[in-house]
């Protein structure tokens, strides 16, 4: 009989306590169990989980004090959100999600204790040994799973001169005024390429303009250059030209406190779609709905007589091929996809909301990653990235495009934007407000 | 490694052929050559000739674009193992394993062999030597193919490179007019020719003409510059990722620690690492000397252009070999040669 290696996660005021009684009362558990004692169920780290499994668990078990009896009041509340996310993370890279289990024991339940531990137990032994830990360093090519590629829409030309017109003259007004100190926009490089820009003085907004490769999210500039300094004088206000995608992560960053609403000039773009590096619609612009920008401060709706058509819906077709894969299989798929990665941290960069001071999968201290660029730590820095956008994400597809080895970045972060929609009934961005699975009491997770 | 060999041959050889003899290459050895991984152009082993992208299908050339990474991986690699740990009681062994296994490594970019080159002053001629590189360099035989096309970020002509340097490699290929002129350059790329089967030719191949060439910065311009503003400037847009350096074929900075792999047994790793990240150079205290963008990204410029013909340069000019790749990957917009432009301009 196989027998599983278990990590156990037990709050040490009431699960802790719950497996001690069933010592003292001798009611048997499986010796499959190794616990570790956490002060509080909310101290259970999505990277303590992940790093249980890379390290050759076959099951993590949390188990903390019953919703409503935390001694810290609301630690329970944040492992009842935010371990059904990784769950469903864990389950979508390749693990059977029966391996990771949350529950609730207080300090009387010996009998329950032991009644989770043997099922638990059992699970896990069905399954047999975890398939997750990397072992080799071999490659991954054998991709059995195929998606078939939405249909892609060339891109047709479009006359953005009013719209080039209407950004400089307000950017011009703007700055003259000295409303804000900066714009932020983009401009065509000597060769062509359309980037970002940084304009100060009216005289230069010359540079900004609009086009259909206008493909970066700006916002990720704010935060460093909204900054406040000790002993400088606070930063004018920023305009910065924003898409309907990315105007939702100001909304985000705003209600993360990392500037206030008015520090930032919104210059909202009525977005058409956007081209990629293939002359093709963007992806994830194919099936967007929004056209005008949900943080705006100023319209730049230029002519809208050249409405492109797109596809009537989010259909999530390649997450729903993926999660009909047997698990083995996706797993396979998201390695091969790892593999490739050469943590450069472009998706991380360039990600508005991707904004740590220091990541932390970067950290020299970091006991949840190692400094290596091998699969393990690969898959564990998208992962971890992805769990951390959970909720946050506007889906502006920036990490992707930035991606030099073309990794399909956006898929877990759309799959964990679905689940969250479908738990918390919240889309990041929307309002000025936190993700879910980072504030407390409000919004349960339901489950399914 | 003699570069210029005195009984230099050439042969001219038919597509068949130079099928057959990858297929023969590959039986025996690793080769590696550009190969397409979901989506992308990698240099990657493959089993035979058959598994090489082309870039035209139908017409079976062997002809591709650019791959996204250079040949840099396969001699520092991103992530190396130099010693493993091992505590046993009171005891601990260091082990140490070499790669020791030949590769030939087909469809170099001269770009790239000449990145390869550039690395060997690092590496190899510099004591003390790299032992992991130098024994990856000594098993690897380099097969050149002169670039049919320059790319549209390609500026090697303007760095002292050219799409049909063949100064770096073991064996240099031409396409002429659907066959190939195969060129030994060295010992050890002699010794992979079948001599006997291969048609001996005295042709030459036609040299490309260079067009688009601008003029880079002499060594001696760059302290002038080094207080400039202008880094604060054009580092407005880098978002400190790490793409350009890890996608360089030059780029050779790497990090070393020793980490748990399982109780008792440690190792010591060395994988790539980056002046673009914020904690490079950190030193005891937390203080960071280039905590600015601007003096990171200044720093990568002068890394190639000044720091490293200053330090290992015998007739170097640069350590960028124009391949453009960095121009290509930056989500940014970053462009070094409009920065190199930028610095010639008069003021």
């Amino acid at each position: 009989m196989y027998q599983p290696r278990l990590i156990a996660f037990l709050c040490s005021w009431c699960s802790y306590t719950g497996a001690d009684t069933a010592g003292i009362a001798r009611i048997k558990s499986p010796a499959n169990i190794r616990v570790v004692r956490v002060p509080c169920s909310g101290r259970v780290s999505p990277e303590l989980v992940m790093r249980a499994f890379d390290q050759g668990a076959d099951g993590v078990l949390v188990l903390g004090c019953h919703i409503g009896e935390c001694h810290y009041d609301t630690g329970n509340h944040r492992a009842a959100k935010r371990l059904p996310i990784l769950r469903s993370l864990l389950s979508f890279a390749g693990l059977e999600p029966e391996r990771l289990r949350l529950d609730w024991v207080s300090a009387s339940e010996g009998e329950r204790f032991s009644k989770i531990a043997e099922e638990f137990t059992g699970i896990v032994r069905a399954l047999g040994p975890v398939h997750w830990r990397i072992n080799s360093s071999a490659g991954h090519t054998s991709n059995q799973i195929l998606i078939a590629a939405d249909e892609e829409i060339p891109f047709p030309e479009t006359d953005c001169t009013a719209k080039t017109n209407s950004i400089r003259i307000k950017a011009r007004e703007l700055l003259a005024s000295g409303q804000v100190g900066c714009v932020i926009g983009y401009e065509v490089s000597h060769r062509g390429r359309t980037r970002p820009v940084f304009v100060y003085s009216p005289e230069q907004a010359e540079r900004l303009v609009w086009n259909p490769d206008c493909t970066n999210n700006l916002t990720t500039y704010l935060p460093a250059k909204l900054r406040s300094v000790k002993g400088k004088e606070p930063s004018k206000p920023i305009a910065v030209v924003v898409k309907p995608c990315d105007s939702k992560a100001i909304n985000v960053m705003v209600a993360e406190n990392l500037y206030k609403r008015d520090q930032v000039y919104a210059l909202g773009v009525a977005c058409d779609g956007i081209r990629s590096a293939d002359g093709n619609m963007q992806t994830h612009c194919v099936t967007c709905q929004e056209s005008v920008p949900i943080v705006c401060d100023a319209l730049i709706s230029g002519d809208t007589s050249s409405h492109i058509q797109r596809l009537s819906s989010y259909n999530g077709k390649e997450i729903v091929a993926l999660q009909a894969a047997p698990p083995a299989e996706r797993m396979e798929f998201w390695l091969e996809q790892f593999d490739r990665c050469i943590r450069c941290y472009a998706c991380r960069q360039a990600c508005p909301l991707c904004n740590c001071p220091e990541c932390l999968y970067e950290r020299d201290e970091s006991t949840f990653i190692g400094l290596g660029i091998r699969l393990t730590e690969k898959r564990t820095f998208h992962l971890g990235r992805a769990y951390h956008l959970a909720g946050r994400c506007v889906g502006c597809n920036e990490c992707e495009r930035a991606c030099p080895m073309n990794i399909p970045i956006s898929l877990l972060n759309q799959r964990l934007a679905d689940e969250i929609e479908s738990a918390f009934d919240f889309r990041a961005g929307l309002a000025v407000a936190p993700s879910p699975i980072v504030t407390i009491l409000s919004g349960e997770y339901r489950e399914g | 490694m003699s570069k210029f060999n005195a009984d230099q041959k050439r042969w001219l050889i038919s597509q068949a052929e130079l099928e057959a003899w990858l297929d023969g290459i590959s039986n025996a050895r690793t080769l590696i050559a550009p190969r397409r991984v979901s989506g992308i152009l990698l240099y990657r082993p493959v089993e035979n000739s058959r598994a090489i992208a082309c870039h035209n299908q139908s017409s079976g050339s062997i002809h591709t674009e650019r791959p996204v990474l250079s040949v840099k991986e396969f001699f520092f690699p991103p992530t190396e193992r130099l010693f493993a740990i091992n505590k046993t009681g009171q005891e601990i062994y260091l082990e140490e394993t070499f790669p020791d296994w030949e590769t030939v490594i087909f469809g170099v970019r001269p770009c790239d062999a000449h990145g390869v080159e550039l690395l060997d002053a690092l590496f190899l001629d510099t004591n003390p030597v790299d032992i992991f590189y130098a024994r990856r360099r000594r098993n690897t035989t380099l097969i050149g193919l002169a670039c049919r096309e320059i790319g549209p970020a390609c500026f090697c002509t303007s760095v002292g490179g050219a799409p049909d340097d063949a100064h770096s490699v073991d064996i240099m290929l031409y396409e002429t007019h659907g066959d190939y002129l195969v060129e030994s350059m060295t010992e050890k790329g002699r010794f992979l020719i079948p001599g006997g089967e291969w048609k001996e030719t005295t042709d030459r191949h036609q040299k490309s003409a260079y067009a688009g060439q601008f003029s880079v910065p002499d060594n001696g311009k760059w302290p002038e510059h080094f207080k400039d503003d202008y880094w604060t400037k054009i580092s407005e847009r880098c978002l400190s990722c790490r793409a350009c350096a890890y996608i360089c074929p030059t780029c050779r900075c790497f990090a070393v620690r020793d980490e748990l792999v399982k109780k008792g047994e440690f190792e010591r790793i060395r994988c790539w690492d980056s002046c673009a990240g914020e904690n490079y150079r950190r030193v005891a205290g937390g203080h960071k000397p280039r905590s600015e963008k601007g003096e990171r990204l200044r720093n990568r410029f002068y890394c190639k252009f000044y720091y490293y013909p200053e330090q290992y340069g015998l007739g170097t000019d640069s350590a960028c070999t124009g391949c453009g790749r960095c121009i290509e990957v930056c989500p940014a917009g970053v462009d070094i040669t409009e920065v190199l432009m930028d610095l010639e301009k008069p003021e």
